[in-house]
């Protein structure tokens, strides 16, 4: 299956783009397609602990298992205010 | 609860905003706070921010903060306006508006929607060197 995926603030920069599509097999955790996405994207494995990850509009923890559909974003430190 | 949240590259009017208040019968405290880009970030001289979001989920995430302060504490009324965009040094980019019988869950409802916006809500900063 397809997932979109979008990169947000200094992470766009990063991956060079700010959103992409990437396919993943079924039963895919949150964690396995960062995984993927840090291969891709080599600097974006460089703040690879500091991600921040969404599907959807809420935040996910790594064991979250995507589905058909999803859209996952990943994005630095929020620093609202 | 009542709520009311803007996001959005208009400068924010607190006079206008104070101007619209409505205070319900029995609310005793009003805690405003504005955040105000400062001229320095760090060690660096800066003209304003550039300030990102992710628009729909910043809003889903204010509005589960909103939940959990209604859980919490009898606030009657949360008004938050963030700005996008450049904001200039010495403007402000938050204001937080929380009205509630007394100060106490009024202070401690408006410092608990900014500590949670600062981890949870998307929006991200870039600051512009002078």
């Amino acid at each position: 299956m397809i997932i979109a995926v979008q990169f947000w603030s200094y992470f766009a920069d990063f991956a060079g783009c700010n959103k992409t599509e990437i396919e993943i097999e079924n039963g895919t955790t949150l964690a396995k397609l960062h995984e993927r996405v840090c291969e891709q994207f080599p600097k974006l494995a460089e703040a690879k602990n500091s991600t921040l990850k969404a599907v959807g509009l809420n935040y996910q923890d790594d064991d979250f298992v995507l589905c058909d559909g999803d859209e996952v974003s990943f994005f630095p430190p929020v620093q609202g205010g | 609860m009542k709520t009311e949240l803007t996001i959005s590259i208009d400068a924010i009017d607190e006079a206008a905003l104070v101007k619209r208040r409505e205070m319900g019968d029995g609310m005793g405290a009003v805690v405003c706070f504005s955040g105000v880009v400062r001229g320095r970030e760090g060690d660096t001289s800066i003209t304003a921010i550039d300030y990102e979001a992710h628009e729909e989920m910043a809003c889903h995430q204010f509005r589960l903060i909103f939940d959990a302060i209604e859980q919490r504490w009898p606030v009657d009324s949360v008004r938050v306006v963030h700005r996008l965009g450049l904001v200039p040094v010495n403007e402000p980019s938050l204001w937080v508006e929380v009205t509630a019988p007394h100060r106490a869950e009024a202070f401690a409802a408006c410092q608990f929607l900014i500590e949670e916006m600062k981890q949870k809500v998307p929006i991200w900063k870039k600051p512009l060197p002078a």
